[in-house]
This record gives C-alpha cells, sequence and structure tokens, in this order.
C-alpha cells in the first residue's frame, strides 16, 4: 500500500494568505521559481528533473501538471512525502515550493531462523526493492507475505519479528532482519462430520482431497483397555444382555475411530485448500441428487499441541430425480440427437455436473457444444434451467442459441522465433475458408506438441470471433523450446573395451539456409528437417559413423518424407596389444546406406502412416576369425526392401496418456535362390552368404489408458519372426533376434542384429543357438509387457515419471519350437527423465523369475539393473 | 583495467564505481561498464549523474546488441526524463532497437509490428526530426516485410492445393496490403485457384463455382488491363464459360 502524496495548496506556514485559487476557473501560469526544501542527501536538480517541471513553463493551477509530478517523483520511491505549495502568483507567474521528507531507504534484508534455499524463495516472494524509501506498510506486508508462506506450509504458529537497523555504509539507509519462528506444523487430528445419513462419514472425508486426518493406530491400546473393562462384572453382564442390531456398522465405526492408514496423505491444514474442499463435498452431494444440500456450520478447534480438529456439519436435504428434459431453441438438429447425446432418462438420479460434464465437454464421447462446434456454431449457447419442481422430481429445460455458422477467415501464428511459418502451416488443420471446428482445434494442437519444437503445456488456439460478418479468425499462439539433442555416453563393449559414443541430433534443421549465418543457433535452423550424427569409437581397433537426414515434407505439397542414411564402421584385429596400424591381422569394414519414402494416409483413417525403405549393408571381411559365418575372408550383402504400415493415436510424445501405436513391419531381400541356380547344399558359406536372403516380419502395439488423473497404464506386444523362402538356403546368421536386458546395441557391433529389451535378464542372454547349424540368435520372438506410469514432473524442461512393470517374452531359435506362453517372466519398477537436451534417459530394476540359457545351474535370472538411452521401440 | 573492473566490482564505494563505470563506458567495454551501473543504479536514483547513466546504459545494452532490453531502457529514459535533451534520441533508439530486433519474414513479426507503431509515435511527436527521414524509409521497408510473410503464407496454401484457402487468404491480402507489389500475380493465382476448385468440385456445385471464376476474372482484367498473366486468365475464362455451356445443355436435355 501506498502512503498518498499530498498535493496541498494554499495551506502551510509560510503562505500568503491572499492567495486564492479558484479549483472551478484553473488558470495559467508560468513558472517563476521552484524551490525544494526538506532534501539532505537527494540532488535538487536531478529530482526537479524527475517531477518534468521547470522554470518558464506553462502550468495550470490547479490543474494536472502539478498532480502529475507529485505523481512522477512518487513513482520512483525515494522520497517518504511529497508535498508541492503554491507561495505566490502574481503577474501570471507561479513561485512553488517543493516540499520533501526524505525517509530512510532500505539498502539489505535477511532472514534469521530458515534455511537458505527457504530465504532464497521467499526473497523472491516478498517483493521487497533495495533502494527504496521504507514505509510502515512495506514492512506490514513483508511481515503479512512471510507468514502467509508458512502458513500455506502448514505452521498455522508461525511468528515473525522485524527489526530495523541502520546501515552505516550508506546515509539513511536502513536494513531489516526478519526473524522467522516457524513453530511446529500444525496437523489435523480428527474430522468429524455430523448430520451426514446418506452418505456415510468416510465418503465425506474421501472426497476432501488435501484436508485429511492424520495418522492413527490405536487399535491395540484401545482393544487392550476394552478388554479389561469387559473383565469388570457390571460390564460383562451388560455385553451379554444386551444384542447390538447394527453390528456391521458398529464394527466400522469402531474401526475407524481406532485406525487412519493415511501413510502418504498430507495432514496439513490449509485454509484455502480446505475451503475448496467444503465445496467438494457439496458437489458429490450435489452429484448423488442431494441439490439442496450445504454445510451449515464447520469450526477448526486446537485439540492437543499441534493439533486441531475440524467439525463439519452437513445438512443433506431432499434426493432428486430427473423428470422430462426438454430443448428449446434447436433448429439444426432434433430433440432425438440432443437426448442421445445427453443420455439423461426419466428417473435417473439428479445431478446437474452430469449435464454439465455432456453439455460442455465429455472425454468419453460426444458433447452437447461439440455437436455444434465441430460444425462452425461458434456463438452456440446452452443453457439447462430448472424449469419445475414437485416433490423429488425436477423438470429441466435446455435453452438452446444456435447463433450463426462461422467459417475461418485469418489464421495467424505468433511465438515462432526459430520454426518458419510454412513448417507450422502445413501441420494446421484450422483452414481458412473452413467451418470452424472445435475438433479440428484440439487435433491441430495435439499434432503441433507432437513437431517437438514447441512446448506441448502452452500452445494456445485462440478464436476471434467477428460477429457481423461470421467469420473467426484463430490465432495460434506457440512457445518455442529447443529440440536438438547431444548424447554423450561411454561402455564397456565387450572386447573392445572402453567404446565412447557422441551423438548428434538437430531437430529443426535447415538445409536451405546453411549459407545464411542469420540463422545459425547453433546450426541453420527454422526448416523442420532432421539431422543426426553418430560416432563411436574405441581408437583404431573400433569405429562407427553414422548421419542420417530426413525432410518431413518432400517438395512442401505434401507431407511424404525423405530420409536418406548412411553408416560406416571398421574393426580391426590386431596382435595382442599392438595396435599399430601396421601390424593389423584382419578386419571387418561395413557400409550401408538407406533410403526411405513415408506417407500419411487417410484411408482407412488419417492416424494412418505407410512407408517404403530401400537399404543396403556390405559386410567386407578379411581374416575376420569372429564372423560365426563358416568363412573369414570375403564379402557379404544383404539388400533388402522394407515396408512399414502404422497407425499411430497417441496423444503427446512425451508422457502419452491415452491413444495407440500399431504397427507392422515386413523386410525382404530378393529371392536370389529362386532364379540364381546355385546348389545351396553343396556350397561353401562365403558363397551362399555373398547375397544374403530372408523375409522377417514384426508386428508391434502399444496402447495407453489413463487409470486415474495422471496415472497411465501402458501395455505393449511384440512379436517378429524371420524365415527363409526356400528350405534349402535357410535362414542365414543376419539380422536375428538377441533379447534381453535394456535393448542398447552396445556390445554388439557385429551382424546386423534386432535386439529386442527383456528387463530382469542380463543384455543379450536370450540368445538361443543352433548347434546343428551353429548359428546364434531367434528367429521368432514374442514379448509383452504391462507397465503403470505416474509423473513426478511434467514440466517440459524435464518430465520425469516413475513406473512399475510385468514383462515376459521368448527368443526361439526355430518357428517350430515357437510357443507364445512359453516365456520368461520379470517384474520391477524404474524411472524415466526426459530432458530436451538429452533425451530420455531412464533406469530400470528388474527381477527375472525364470533361468536363462546361459545359466546352467538353471535357478531364477534375479534382480538386474538396466540403465536406458532415447525411446526403446520394443 | 581488469583488476580496476574487479576492484570496482567488490567495492562499496558508489563514487569509485561511478568513476570506473564511465572509464569502461568510454573504452567500449559495453559488458563490464552495464555490470557496475546495475549494481549502482538503484543506489543513484535520485542524484544528478543518474540521467546521463541510463542513457548510457542503454546504450550499453544496443551495443551488446540486446535490443529488447535497450527498447525498454531508452523507453524508460524517454518516459523518466521527458524534458532532457536526450529524450528525442531515446525514443528514437527504442523504436530503432525493435527494428533490429525484427526477424526474418518466415518467424514472429511481434517485433516488427512494435517498430513500426513505435517509429509512427516518434514521428508524430518528432515530425520535424533529424531521424524522421530515416523513420520513414524504415517504417516502408518493415511493411514491405510484413506483406512478404503474408505472400508466402497465403502462397502456401496453394502450393498445398487447399485452393478455397488460398482463395480466402489472397483476398485478405489484397485488403491487408493494398499497394503491395504481389497483388497482381495473387490475383491471377486467384482466378486459377478458383478455376481448378470448380472443376474438382462435385457436379451440383460446379454452376456455382464456375459463374465465381467468371466474377472474379472480369474483375481480373479490369484491374490489370495489361498484365502478363493475360493470356493464361484468357484460357481459364473460355474454359470456365464451355464449362457452364455444358451444364445448362445437361439442365435443358
Amino acid at each position: 500500500q501506498e502512503a498518498t502524496a499530498q498535493f496541498r495548496m494554499g495551506v502551510g506556514r509560510k503562505i500568503d494568505n491572499t492567495i486564492k485559487l479558484d479549483y472551478g476557473n484553473p488558470k495559467e501560469y508560468e513558472i517563476a521559481e521552484i524551490d525544494v526544501q526538506g532534501i539532505e542527501t537527494l540532488n535538487k536538480s536531478a529530482l526537479l528533473s524527475l517531477t518534468g517541471l521547470k522554470v518558464g513553463d506553462k502550468v495550470r493551477i490547479p490543474g494536472d501538471d502539478i498532480s502529475n509530478a507529485i505523481r512522477k517523483l512518487w513513482k520512483h520511491g525515494i522520497i517518504g512525502d511529497v508535498s508541492i505549495l503554491v507561495n505566490k502568483l502574481e503577474d501570471g507567474q507561479a513561485f512553488l515550493t517543493l516540499e520533501l521528507k526524505e525517509r530512510p531507504r532500505l539498502t539489505r534484508f535477511e532472514f534469521q531462523g530458515i534455511s537458505k534455499s527457504q530465504s532464497k524463495e521467499l526473497g523472491e516472494k516478498i517483493k521487497l526493492i533495495r533502494g527504496r524509501v521504507l514505509t510502515d506498510a512495506i514492512v506490514k506486508n513483508a511481515e503479512l507475505s512471510i507468514r502467509d508462506f508458512y502458513v500455506d506450509k502448514g505452521h498455522l504458529n508461525v511468528d515473525v519479528k522485524t527489526k530495523q537497523i541502520e546501515d552505516t555504509l550508506v546515509t539513511s539507509g536502513v536494513r531489516l532482519i526478519f526473524d522467522v519462528t516457524k513453530n511446529n506444523k500444525v496437523r489435523i487430528d480428527k474430522i468429524n462430520v455430523f448430520g451426514a445419513e446418506a452418505i456415510d462419514d468416510q465418503t465425506v472425508k474421501r472426497k476432501m482431497k488435501k484436508t485429511n486426518e492424520n495418522l492413527r493406530f490405536k487399535l491395540p491400546n484401545r482393544l487392550a483397555s476394552d478388554l479389561i473393562s469387559l473383565g469388570k462384572p457390571e460390564n460383562m453382564k451388560y455385553f451379554l444382555t444386551h444384542q447390538e442390531g447394527d453390528g456391521g456398522s458398529s464394527v466400522k465405526d469402531y474401526l475407524n475411530e481406532n485406525v487412519k492408514l493415511n501413510f502418504f496423505k498430507s495432514t496439513k491444514f490449509i485454509r484455502t485448500e480446505y475451503e475448496e474442499d467444503l465445496d467438494k463435498v457439496i458437489t458429490y452431494y450435489n452429484s448423488r441428487g442431494y441439490r439442496d444440500a450445504q454445510i451449515m456450520e464447520d469450526s477448526v478447534y486446537a485439540s492437543g499441541k499441534d493439533r486441531i480438529n475440524v467439525d463439519l456439519h452437513i445438512e443433506e436435504g431432499q434426493k432428486y430425480y430427473f423428470r422430462d428434459v426438454e430443448w428449446v431453441g434447436n433448429f439444426v438438429y432434433t430433440d432425438e440427437i440432443m437426448n442421445k447425446i445427453l443420455g439423461v432418462k426419466k428417473g435417473d438420479v439428479y445431478d446437474m455436473e452430469l449435464i454439465n460434464k455432456k453439455l460442455n465437454f465429455n472425454p468419453n464421447g460426444p458433447d452437447v457444444y461439440g455437436q455444434y462446434m465441430d460444425n462452425g456454431y461458434l456463438a452456440f449457447r446452452c443453457e439447462p434451467v430448472e424449469v419445475k419442481v414437485e416433490g423429488d422430481s425436477i423438470d429441466v429445460e435446455m435453452r438452446i442459441v444456435e447463433g450463426a455458422q462461422f467459417t475461418i477467415n485469418k489464421v495467424r501464428l505468433t511465438g515462432n522465433d526459430r520454426t518458419n511459418d510454412h513448417v507450422v502451416y502445413r501441420e494446421l488443420r484450422t483452414v481458412p475458408g473452413d467451418k470452424f471446428s472445435r475438433d479440428m482445434i484440439i487435433r491441430t494442437q495435439r499434432e503441433l506438441s507432437q513437431l517437438g519444437y514447441f512446448d506441448a503445456e502452452t500452445i494456445n488456439p485462440v478464436p476471434l470471433p467477428n460477429m457481423a460478418a461470421e467469420t473467426v479468425d484463430i490465432e495460434w499462439g506457440v512457445q518455442e523450446r529447443p529440440s536438438d539433442q547431444i548424447s554423450l555416453s561411454g561402455g564397456w563393449g565387450g572386447s573392445f573395451g572402453f567404446v565412447g559414443t557422441v551423438g548428434l541430433t538437430f531437430n529443426n534443421f535447415s538445409v536451405k539456409n546453411i549459407f545464411d549465418k542469420s540463422t545459425y543457433r547453433p546450426l541453420p535452423s527454422g526448416d523442420g528437417q532432421k539431422l543426426s550424427l553418430n560416432i563411436q569409437a574405441n581408437g583404431v581397433q573400433y569405429q562407427s559413423y553414422a548421419i542420417g537426414f530426413t525432410e518431413p515434407w518432400l517438395g512442401g505439397r505434401k507431407p511424404t518424407s525423405l530420409n536418406v542414411s548412411f553408416n560406416h564402421s571398421v574393426q580391426r584385429i590386431f596382435p595382442f596389444n599392438d595396435f599399430s596400424f601396421t601390424n593389423q591381422i584382419g578386419f571387418l569394414k561395413m557400409w550401408g546406406a538407406s533410403i526411405g519414402l513415408g506417407k500419411r494416409l487417410t484411408w482407412p483413417d488419417d492416424w494412418f502412416t505407410i512407408s517404403y525403405a530401400l537399404s543396403m549393408q556390405t559386410y567386407e571381411m578379411e581374416n575376420y576369425t569372429y564372423s560365426r559365418l563358416g568363412f573369414d575372408t570375403g564379402t557379404s550383402t544383404n539388400f533388402s526392401f522394407i515396408t512399414t504400415l502404422s497407425r499411430n493415436s497417441v496423444d503427446n510424445p512425451m508422457y502419452p496418456r491415452t491413444g495407440s501405436l500399431v504397427s507392422t513391419r515386413l523386410a525382404m531381400t530378393p529371392p536370389y535362390s529362386l532364379f540364381n541356380n546355385k546348389d545351396y547344399d553343396n556350397i561353401d558359406n562365403e558363397e551362399k552368404y555373398r547375397f544374403v536372403e530372408f523375409y522377417k516380419v514384426n508386428f508391434d502395439l502399444k496402447n495407453y489408458v489413463q487409470i486415474w488423473g495422471d496415472l497411465v497404464l501402458e501395455t505393449k506386444a511384440h512379436f517378429g519372426h524371420m524365415g527363409s523362402y526356400t528350405n534349402q538356403v535357410g535362414v542365414g546368421p543376419f539380422e536375428r533376434f538377441e533379447m534381453g536386458g535394456s535393448g542398447l546395441s552396445g556390445g554388439n557391433f557385429m551382424l546386423g542384429t534386432d535386439i529386442v529389451a527383456l528387463r530382469g535378464y542380463q543384455d543379450r542372454s536370450l540368445i538361443p543357438y543352433n548347434p546343428e547349424e551353429q548359428i546364434q540368435g531367434g528367429t521368432t520372438f514374442v514379448k509383452y509387457t504391462a507397465e503403470l506410469r505416474y509423473p513426478l514432473s511434467l514440466n517440459p524442461s524435464a518430465t520425469i515419471y516413475v513406473h512399475t512393470f510385468a514383462e515376459a517374452g521368448n527368443n526361439f531359435n526355430e518357428v517350430s519350437s515357437f510357443d507364445p506362453f512359453d516365456v520368461k517372466r520379470s517384474a520391477g519398477v524404474g524411472a524415466r527423465i526426459f530432458m530436451p537436451a538429452f533425451g530420455l534417459i531412464g533406469i530400470d530394476w528388474g527381477y527375472g523369475f525364470d533361468p536363462t540359457p546361459t545359466q546352467p545351474a538353471g535357478g531364477p535370472s534375479g534382480s538386474q539393473f538396466h540403465f536406458t538411452i532415447g525411446q526403446q521401440i520394443r | 583495467c581488469a583488476t580496476e573492473y574487479r576492484k570496482a566490482q567488490k567495492s562499496t564505494d558508489n563514487e569509485y564505481k561511478y568513476q570506473v563505470a564511465m572509464d569502461l563506458y568510454q573504452r567500449e567495454k559495453w559488458y563490464k561498464a552495464n555490470n557496475l551501473f546495475e549494481q549502482i543504479m538503484p543506489a543513484m536514483r535520485g542524484t544528478e549523474e543518474a540521467e546521463d547513466m541510463q542513457f548510457k546504459y542503454a546504450y550499453g545494452c544496443y551495443n551488446q546488441k540486446q535490443y529488447t532490453m535497450s527498447s525498454h531502457y531508452f523507453k524508460t529514459f524517454y518516459q523518466t526524463y521527458s524534458r532532457s535533451e536526450k529524450a528525442e534520441e531515446a525514443m528514437y533508439m527504442s523504436a530503432y532497437s525493435l527494428v533490429k530486433d525484427s526477424p526474418r519474414e518466415e518467424l514472429d513479426q511481434s517485433s516488427t509490428t512494435e517498430a513500426i507503431s513505435a517509429l509512427q509515435s516518434f514521428l508524430n511527436k518528432y515530425p520535424n526530426s533529424e531521424y524522421a527521414p530515416e523513420g520513414n524509409r524504415i517504417i516502408g521497408e518493415l511493411q514491405e516485410k510484413l506483406a512478404t510473410k503474408a505472400y508466402l503464407i497465403a502462397k502456401q496454401y496453394y502450393l498445398l492445393r487447399k485452393w478455397k484457402a488460398a482463395m480466402v487468404t489472397f483476398e485478405n491480402f489484397r485488403k491487408d496490403f493494398p499497394d503491395s507489389k504481389y497483388n497482381e500475380e495473387l490475383a491471377f493465382l486467384r482466378l486459377e485457384s478458383s478455376h481448378t476448385l470448380a472443376t474438382q468440385s462435385t457436379y451440383q456445385k460446379k454452376e456455382d463455382r464456375f459463374s465465381e471464376t467468371i466474377e472474379i476474372y472480369q474483375k481480373f482484367i479490369e484491374k490489370y488491363p495489361e498484365s502478363t498473366y493475360l493470356k493464361s486468365a484468357e484460357k481459364l475464362y473460355g474454359d470456365s464459360l464451355n464449362q457452364l455451356e455444358k451444364i445448362a445443355k445437361n439442365k435443358n436435355s
């Protein structure tokens, strides 16, 4: 609160009494002189310049100029009191005196009796500005803010004392010390509910989400004392002769009286939350047909040291039912359609909340507003009115104003500081010339968030209707967030020792702007292209390079994505402990390239995408003794064509709550054996694997269901199978499935393999072996997962969630031994953190219940920790 | 000098800090000077030096390319010291900082529109300022930039083959930027979009849409009688007439 500045005129000590100011008739005067009085440390001319008044200026007296001058001075907060006096008015000239009072200024403030982090938090909260004049009101306000801060944390008895100390460093400076005594938190001992009959006390208390009773477990004590008192003859007699009528409920009451297991609930008393909770109780009553329910009285009183009790007196009133629901004013849609959407029948329990939900926004089905809003009726209004109450029956009239059908006129975009317009506009489903549709807005919002360039929680569509023209402009407000990722990791990779990895992903790259330095942040950005680089090495022995590029809208006309990638890696074999190039004994070099096209489909529905890719991978070996191929010098080439069909309706990429993902993938190599006339029964492996031949099918399913609030259940099922076109060729060693562990490829740098995670088992521990063919790896696998997730933070700069999971899966060497129920089971817990700069990082602990083939003892796999980077598909 | 800066940073003597800051400012060490200014500004409010210091602080931000900040501090300056002889310069610099902050046309142009209105208020207040000619020229440039942005967005609907959307957006462009050099091209593209939309329509809608195409064509040749697109436009006109004739025949038979 500001003390008000005074504007005194013609009042005062030194003033000539003959001055008469005519307030009804202000006159213009020229300022002849401004005298400043009462300043000690401040500078006269500087203060005058702050007022905006100057000798020679023409001002109206009385008038705005003078009061503005006072206001301007006051705004700077450096003086305690200001008045402007008119000394003399003569020949159209005014002689003014600026009377000021300097007050001490705040130089510093500190807290005592509280922790450093809370001091910091409070320092920002109490809004004291250093250098400003200190008034009693400012000190009082600061004290109040400190009090509120602790009361909100449950310290109802907090005590704040303020000391003002002169600061010797600065003239007329003052230091403030807030001495805070927090005292103990006050907790709620008991909540007593009176008058609740139709709904029992426990339910009422449960509806109070944030106001809870303290933990109590007095059962043993109470039982003991009851037993002792029962032992007395008169009580025994009473017990034996009296039969309790309502045995069941008295046991419940008895338990309730003595046991409260609120382990995870807050039992602090916070006034604002308490009041919200009272509303929740009434809302609950209303939803059960008790439309008149109210809380007649509530009291909060101390029940002991740091303990309070809450008494609620509820008047429930009568239970009501719906009778007739009538629609008025609907011309576009019939009563029948509207009734179907509303779904309220005669005789249903009266529940206005349900009506409102079905009216405004129903997450589980159609709603009345949606029916109109998705078809352009932006000005649609519907008001439910109780028209008649008779006994326990209520007639409701739904009064509708349909309004005009609005057409979208302009679509604007604000907040894109990095991403170019065209990258966003091509995704918008709100298109000029179309009818306004709420559904399209919601869907666009979801799709924009999936681009990953914008903060999903702040994407804000604002419809700006023009009532006269019956058009609506839509303004999309977005906030950019960093979308580039860097990953650095190191790990032990089999025989290679330490292998370091550097990965960079630029999700908003722009090839076009490579020569435009101004777009560099730190690389050319804004066109929504993706560039990723990955380097892995442990020195000369093993190196791997990969680069990939994606243009999501090839040609800018249709959402057809183009994807190009190259990779190269080399492994060298050296004599023991001698890593010079000239001494290398053998090597494996791999080259790979792939090109792919992805298209969004509109049929069967527009959640579908299909993609095609051509991929080539060659393996060149020389004296490569670890090849497992049956030859160690030669070349193999894997040339395949991959088709993927998938449907994705997941609502949010970071923390999905609803939606599902279904994907099928088919990879095929050309069927060389059908036309090359080779005798595959009598052929050496080098010839056999010159061109690799197989087909491979993958099927993946993910589904998300919101259980309660942000608690989400993810269910997944995965299946993969690979086979050969003809029996003579057989399934070679390439591209086989390896299962177990985190699913990271670390440690496996050899022949292209398909790695599937299975938590609770060691990395790649489920790899069947066929001694006859001497080939490792599965040709068929299956895996099922159920995972229950709960978010700790949905902040886009760090999304964190914890989960508990149960998994089962197995990997089979031959399709003949495949059995979808012969699986290795596991369960465990884990956490994931997503940060825009690092991607998804996670840790899991799992317990495997079954033995693995590599454990000869055959006991359970047992306790395993897994560390993961990035989103795993399987 | 680096040590002097460090010493000043730790000193509690405001006068000393001020001297060092001024010295750093003279030697164009904007970052260090501003750091010291920040420290002493609250304490020096209401003193003689405060005015000059605030002005220099704003320039310090400007020279460090912190244009949002400099715009804000120049603005605070001319609002606080509205009678200072530097108020005019400050007001211009506040607007000019926003101009500097205006990004390429494919990004959000909030600072561009802000810059235009700030320059306009400057010109209203100081119509005879020495900065006025440059201010006028910059306003023209910025408006051109906004037009280019709108042009690119409108054209994208055409590229995406959203004919209806393209027509609505082309028409809005003509209203928003009546003097733009893009108008002729967009007027033709509107005609073309209209024709394509009519051609791809269901039979029931064809008649209305081809009639609309003809109306659009008539307006087009009235406005651009010597357009480079004239030949192509005439062709579309001819085809639309043929289509309408066919529809009329079908109706009669």
